[in-house]
């Protein structure tokens, strides 16, 4: 019996399916590279951020990285963040106005129901390096590490990350790890916790540390469609107390400030999220989903929502809007003022960010090229805003009238800049 | 851990992770297929810096972190 030769593929269709495989294979970096030659990427943005009567950052980026033929790459990253303006102390309003005289006379009133600030001013620098190698054809390492400083800190990190493809790659497996290893070293030396202040635990440097891992998988599930789910968890020990809020004492009855301590928070932290991503290909445009969980030990749990939807528009250009959704819960420690002559608390905060708070981002990202430019150019602008519950049931006197809680409004101007050469 | 909590991520655990990794599309998605998935934008990632200035805003307004890695850096914004 002669036995009939089997079916070979069409010429077209094997150089596709190699030309595919090749793009696949060698990944994103490496197939720009073979589509241009170039061996280079430079990235750059500017980061202008405004929070209305409070806090502003000027943060310029600059990343490079090197794309070797083999699919390695290398990449360092320089940030600068020049940091200027106030934040809340955590200090609830005092339920009067209240005058203060600064040593060269100036006088300034603050009205009863204002949310006192704390004014700042600082500089930090951050750089970042990542090594990226593949091997044994469907597993990629990438490690990374960290520097930055400020400051009143300092932080030293490392992280390694390992993918593997599997399953015709269609599938990928991701497991990871990180360490950071920071100092925090307030300005007038570290003030005992839920005391006034005046009592320094010391004016060295106090450790914190940051364990994290992840693990995670994403899967192509059509032509169009990619999911990921990833689980993360991160342990910090240490001094993870702000040293400059601090926590009201209210008078009992009347509800009026009467004094007020420096906060303290526990020396652990157990972390925990779980993210499922989602991206789907529209032919032309991009719609990107994903959802986040997240829980801690200090009683933080929060949901996030982030959804973008990338129109691609005429002359390669693009415009990209982007809402997202975020809501916690607050820590199991975090009060809106403590009452004179009631027992203190071992660990107490009123710093907002551990508060019942609510975000909402809404924004849009505009992707061009300049005709006598090479590469892409980018203009994002977002709008934020914070609330939260500022009239809660156990508030006593005048803080029933107030907003304690008032609302924040954020605005930030992205520029960006990618080339290859 | 608050029960619905737990009941939360068991659900996505034991239903989303299963059919991830075991392939809940109707048909395999061939190499020859993929030139949508080939593209820069189909990273769940597409802009690294940008995702950094994110997770560093979001980092210094919120209570929360985590998600997509484990790199990034300390800051005493939070």
């Amino acid at each position: 019996m002669q036995l009939e030769a089997p079916s070979r593929p069409s010429a077209l269709r094997s150089r596709l399916s190699a030309v595919a495989c090749l793009l696949l294979a060698s990944g994103m970096p490496a197939a720009a590279h073979a589509q241009t030659g170039a061996t280079s990427q430079f990235d750059g943005s500017v980061l202008i951020y405004g929070e209305k009567s409070r806090a502003q950052v000027f943060e310029p980026t600059a990343r490079v990285t090197r794309l070797y033929p083999d699919g390695q790459s290398l990449s360092a990253q320089l940030g600068i963040d020049v940091i200027t303006g106030a934040s809340p102390s955590g200090a609830m309003p005092s339920g009067r106005i209240q005058t203060t005289t600064t040593p060269s006379g100036h006088v300034t009133r603050l009205p009863a129901g204002q949310i006192p600030l704390s004014s700042f001013k600082d500089i930090r620098g951050a750089l970042d390096l990542e090594w990226q190698k593949p091997f044994w054809g469907r597993l990629t390492s990438t490690t990374g590490a960290h520097a930055s400083r400020e400051k009143d800190y300092q932080s030293l990190g490392a992280n390694a990350k390992l993918t593997a493809d599997l399953m015709q790659r269609l599938t990928t497996l991701t497991v990871g790890a990180g360490f950071n290893r920071d100092g925090v070293f307030p300005v007038g030396g570290t003030p005992v916790g839920l005391s006034d202040g005046s009592i320094l635990l010391g004016t060295g440097s106090n450790p914190k540390r940051v364990a994290s891992a992840m693990a995670g998988v994403s899967r192509i599930l059509t032509r169009r469609w990619m999911m990921a789910v990833n689980a993360s968890r991160a342990f910090e020990r240490g001094y993870l107390t702000e040293p400059y809020k601090v926590v009201s004492l209210l008078d009992a009855n009347s509800g009026v400030t009467v004094g007020q301590l420096t906060e303290q928070r526990p020396a652990t932290r157990d972390r925990a999220d779980v993210l499922v991503s989602s991206i789907y290909h529209l032919t032309q445009d991009v719609l990107y989903l994903s959802y986040r969980y997240y829980w801690d030990d200090w009683g933080v749990r929060s949901n996030t929502v982030d959804l973008k939807y990338r129109r691609e528009l005429q002359d390669h250009t693009f415009l990209q809007p982007h809402l997202r959704f975020y809501r916690q819960s607050a820590a199991d420690f975090f009060t809106f003022g403590l009452i004179q002559g009631a027992a203190v608390p071992d660990i107490a905060t009123s710093d907002f960010r551990l508060g019942p708070l609510r975000t909402m981002t809404l924004g849009a990202t505009y992707g061009f090229h300049l005709a006598d430019y090479p590469g892409e150019f980018s203009v994002r602008a977002e709008y934020m805003r914070q609330w939260g519950n500022g009239h809660p049931p156990d508030a006593v006197g005048v803080q029933r009238d107030i907003d304690l809680f008032p609302a924040l409004d954020i605005g930030s101007l992205i520029v960006g800049y990618s080339v290859q050469f | 851990m608050t029960p619905r909590a737990r009941r939360l991520v068991h659900a996505v655990l034991f239903i989303v992770l299963p059919a991830l990794a075991s392939g809940c599309a109707a048909t395999a998605v061939h190499p020859w297929d993929r030139d949508l998935l080939a593209e820069k934008t189909m990273r769940f990632i597409p802009s690294p810096m940008e995702y950094a200035v994110d997770q560093h805003i979001y980092f210094s307004k919120e209570g929360s972190t985590g998600g997509q890695d484990v790199a990034g850096g300390g800051c005493g914004c939070n």
